[in-house]
């Protein structure tokens, strides 16, 4: 299903929502979908203490749902982890294994954070939870950047910005290298734009 | 006399290997450099370059450091295959004119035995500019596979993309862009 798809359903439901309870069919929340040129997460970890690697996901679709006024919103993020992308084709395949994501098992990743804190009218951290491996586990993702902008493309506004937290992957079962170096901390670097509805 | 002798000896011995600059040609599976662009003063766009070809030597005794490393243009990989092409045209990166962008250095500081930056020329579209790379971390190992010494970190500097004329669509894209080099060399 496309973001785009994902939000009008949305839309549809809380619309339905609102009549039901005999008020005005007027959305309460202002509507964004997911831009996916604008939406990625990387992913940092350390190698052997010298140098870092990092990587990408790069298939993905969501929706969030942002009430400045209000000072609410949720996200919904879901990633292909079978769109892994080092530069190394040896290493998106390994990390699709068993031994990391096991993409046939679990071909995706899901962030979904409900709690949005806000300082003024901007985001500082988005609390939620992150599913993998069937796992899920609260995280909070730190605001380093947040804006809206009218997007002189789109005609709309958009809103969006840079994100940062650090896992522990063995929460989530990912536990490969533990005993030989590979840190258990791994830090996402998320970059999130989503266009008004 | 004679053991002020051989520890005369040794010493010179040991100055001389130490003097050998030792040569690392990088490891493509840890070489890249990223760059980052801020987008509408709102979110940063992220891409990536690689794998880096090239070598590094290094004298620690001497405090001394050389490095030559090309990156292909057209290796660009932002995670989207339209925005990779449309970086690779005229006014961005050019990459059919100018397939490769190039950084030498002869220039390096050192903080103690670990190398702290990197002073040197960064060539992309046929314009060449000073670039400091500074360490954020810089650290060698024993590699257990290879059982060979590789060093490496991670560097970061900054361009401005207008001077060397890859300037479509500023100032909504940032003039600015951030380089985070992961570079990592197995010694020969």
């Amino acid at each position: 299903m496309s973001a785009p798809t994902l939000a009008r359903r949305f839309v549809a439901a809380a619309v339905l929502c609102l009549g039901g309870a005999g008020v005005q069919a007027q959305v309460p929340n202002a509507n964004y979908a997911i831009d996916p040129t604008h939406t990625f997460v990387n992913y940092e970890v350390a190698h052997f203490g010298t140098s870092t690697n990092r990587g990408r996901f790069d298939k993905k679709e969501g929706t969030v749902v942002f009430d400045r006024a209000a000072k609410t919103g949720k996200v919904e993020v879901m990633f292909e982890l079978g769109s892994v992308s080092t530069g190394v084709a040896a290493m998106d395949k390994h990390l699709q294994s068993p031994d990391f994501f096991d993409t046939a098992k679990f071909p995706t990743a899901k962030f979904v954070g409900d709690k949005f804190v806000f300082a003024g009218d901007k985001v500082t951290e988005v609390v939620g939870n992150l599913t993998l491996r069937d796992k899920t586990m609260p995280v909070t993702l730190k605001a380093l950047n947040f804006n809206c902008y009218m997007n002189p493309m789109f005609k709309r506004e958009v809103c969006g910005g840079d994100f940062e937290t650090t896992i522990k992957r063995s929460q989530w079962g990912v536990n490969y290298g533990l005993q030989f170096g590979i840190p258990d901390d791994v830090r996402l670097e998320i970059q999130i734009e989503a266009i008004k509805q | 006399m004679k053991s002020v002798l051989v520890g005369a000896v040794a010493a010179a011995a040991a100055l001389a290997a130490a003097a050998q600059p030792a040569v690392y040609v990088l490891d493509p599976q840890h070489s890249f450099v990223s760059f980052e662009v801020l987008h509408f003063g709102t979110s940063t766009l992220r891409g990536r370059f690689g794998p880096l070809n090239g070598a590094v030597t290094i004298d620690r005794a001497a405090r001394t450091g050389t490095v030559s490393l090309r990156i292909d243009t057209s290796s660009v990989s932002t995670g989207l295959p339209a925005f990779d092409a449309r970086l690779r045209q005229s006014d961005l990166l050019a990459s059919e004119a100018h397939p490769q962008a190039y950084f030498v250095s002869t220039r390096f500081r050192f903080d103690g035995d670990a190398v702290a930056a990197v002073n040197g020329e960064f060539t992309l579209r046929d314009v060449s500019q000073g670039l400091e790379l500074r360490a954020l971390r810089f650290g060698c190992h024993t590699h257990p596979q290879l059982r060979r010494e590789v060093c490496g970190g991670d560097f970061e500097g900054e361009i401005k993309r207008g001077d060397f004329g890859a300037s479509f669509g500023m100032p909504f894209i940032a003039n600015r862009v951030r380089l985070v080099v992961q570079v990592e060399g197995i010694r020969q």
